[in-house]
């Protein structure tokens, strides 16, 4: 039986108004953007004022003359124009945006099958008895919360070519358009397949002996284990694994920032990368507002194809 | 593979044992590749043979880390990280505790308990780049950028959702009945929540605050466009180790080091609770 009760709403609307603030007029704000064209302009003015000693009265050179110095005046000016669906239509036709739409699909529909499905096969070996499984267990758990710039500089150093630990095998880790976006995936897998692998291993210690010994009994072979008792009996915790890993590989910024710099070329510029070069780089912030309203939609339909799932699992 | 729990016969333990050692090392090995590459002398850094482990491939030293510890801008990113972390990670847990205990205790008609709780759940999974240009032009007219207020603001508001959804499975898992006798005895709701629920779920709350400490010690979309000197944490100033002076890959080792020990060491304090933490509550750890 659950409360009721005026007071109920002092507990809950702190949060609700702080994220209605932070997170909903923001995102409002950034539609009303998305239909603007905004120009930023610096303006400069230089000033000549005299020098004055601490009696008020004006310094003058050796020479005789008033010593002055200068103030700068700078004044950021921005200038908005309303230019209706522009940006949404130039979207359609941007060719960097298509590139990476097409870098950042590759990246998702590589790294996170590659995370779920290795994460499941360790958690199938460590759900095993195994020697020294709670230290192993913590070692894995350390990838997930590195820093991710970190990571991506410590790959940056292993994956170098010349004089790397894998330099030996010879391959352009981060020089070939192809293998930057494959090196920038390897990375997202070491750091998150852990995670995957954790979530897994719990789920898989909450499953009864007895399923196991039933399948075993009516003689089922590994593989038909895996297939006809782990699977459907995972089913909801592989859902919101898979949800999660989705949401946030969409969005893959720092890897990519701090490996590649989106490069060679536009080889590994992910979607945000994109949106965040054009907006705090070239400043084209209506652009990148329509630009990263694109991702939201995205992401919000990820979402929504899975609430009924999520709404059950939070029930 | 006939059966997956109970075969403990020697053999196989021992090779599953030993894949999984294996494993857990190639995970290891791109944190100690930065500490090992902390460790060396400018001039070693391309010519370490092996693993390059210390004193075995080449001669360590501790120069680059009392160069980067002693600098004026590393301690600044240091203070800067850690004041946004723990700033963010308390005024998320003051905020989420109290709606996470709503949403567990009470009943809500219009939205429903359930449909809050997604909605909260969310904003977690939102693009941040979304927010990024709003956030930041707010931030500009407030005359906040570059400061460390305006990463706690943001901060907060992404890990807030956390805080609430997970936090509400905690309260969900407290029996409801010592809260009801403190309210027999003529205590409100407030002393329930504050003197019976708090203490309770306390462990759980710490677990929370570290792990958002860590998410926050993390962020670098939002650090390095809302900073640009005053305020860069250590990400950001971990991505200043590049384009300074060409590539120095010995700085690059200890600044890398800095940036992942306190968000590694606080993953594992807070290990019980991790896997409930990053599904959001979805699964039990």
């Amino acid at each position: 039986m659950r409360w009721s009760g005026r007071v109920r709403y002092v507990f809950l609307l702190p949060a609700v108004i702080w994220v209605l603030a932070f997170t909903v007029f923001p995102l409002g704000y950034s539609l009303t953007l998305a239909f603007f064209k905004i120009e930023s302009k610096m303006e400069v003015q230089r000033e000549k004022v005299p020098v004055l000693d601490e009696d008020g009265n004006q310094v003058f050179t050796s020479t005789g003359r008033p010593r002055t110095r200068t103030i700068v005046h700078r004044e950021q000016t921005t200038i908005s124009t309303f230019v209706g669906s522009e940006n949404f239509e130039r979207l359609a036709r941007d060719k960097q945006v298509w590139t990476a739409v097409r870098v950042t699909i590759t990246f998702v529909l590589v790294a996170v099958p590659l995370q779920l499905l290795l994460g499941f096969a360790l958690a199938l070996l460590f759900n095993r008895h195994i020697f020294g499984r709670p230290v192993l267990r913590a070692t894995m758990i350390l990838p997930i919360f590195v820093t991710p710039i970190a990571a991506g500089y410590s790959f940056f150093t292993i994956f170098y070519e010349e004089g790397g630990p894998l330099g030996f095998l010879g391959i352009p880790f981060l020089s070939h358009p192809d293998w930057a976006l494959i090196s920038v995936i390897l990375v997202d897998v070491w750091q998150w397949t852990p995670f995957c692998f954790l979530v897994f291993l719990a789920a898989l210690q909450w499953v009864p002996d007895e399923l196991y010994e039933a399948a075993v009994v009516d003689g089922a072979t590994g593989w038909q284990v895996i297939r006809e008792v782990l699977l459907p009996v995972l089913q909801p915790t592989i859902i919101i694994v898979l949800l999660l890993r989705l949401a946030e590989a969409l969005k893959f910024f720092d890897i990519p920032f701090a490996m590649t710099g989106g490069g060679p070329g536009v080889a590994t510029q992910s979607y945000s990368f994109l949106a965040f070069r054009t907006g705090m780089r070239f400043f084209d912030l209506g652009y990148a507002s329509a630009m990263s309203y694109g991702l939201l939609v995205v992401v919000m339909v990820v979402v929504i194809l899975c609430f009924k799932r999520l709404r059950e699992s939070y029930a | 593979m006939h059966s997956f729990k109970d075969d403990t016969s020697g053999l196989s333990t021992s090779i599953f044992s030993l894949i999984a050692i294996c494993v857990a090392l190639a995970f290891l090995f791109p944190i100690y590749w930065s500490f090992s590459q902390s460790l060396r002398n400018p001039l070693d850094t391309f010519t370490v043979a092996g693993f390059g482990i210390p004193w075995v491939n080449f001669e360590p030293t501790l120069e680059n880390w009392a160069d980067q510890l002693a600098s004026p801008e590393s301690r600044r990113a240091l203070v800067n990280s850690t004041v946004v972390a723990v700033g963010a990670a308390l005024l998320a847990l003051v905020l989420g505790t109290p709606a996470a205990y709503a949403l567990a205790r009470f009943q809500f008609t219009w939205p429903k308990n359930k449909d809050i709780t997604v909605w909260f759940l969310s904003q977690r999974v939102l693009p941040p780049v979304a927010t990024l240009i709003p956030f930041y032009l707010v931030m500009r007219s407030l005359g906040l950028l570059d400061t460390q207020l305006a990463l706690i603001l943001i901060n907060a508001t992404f890990v807030l959702p956390f805080v609430v959804v997970i936090l509400r499975q905690t309260f969900l898992d407290l029996p409801i009945e010592l809260e009801e006798a403190a309210m027999v005895d003529g205590g409100s709701h407030a002393t329930a929540f504050f003197s019976v629920a708090l203490p309770l779920a306390a462990p759980s709350i710490a677990a929370t605050g570290l792990i958002i400490f860590a998410f926050s010690w993390n962020e670098f979309l939002f650090a390095i466009t809302l900073s640009s000197r005053d305020a860069i944490t250590v990400p950001v100033h971990m991505a200043g180790a590049v384009d300074t002076r060409g590539v120095q890959f010995w700085f690059m080792g200890v600044r890398a080091m800095i940036a992942m020990i306190p968000p590694v060491l606080v993953a594992l304090i807070a290990q019980r609770y991790i896997v409930r933490g990053l599904t959001l509550g979805a699964v039990k750890g």
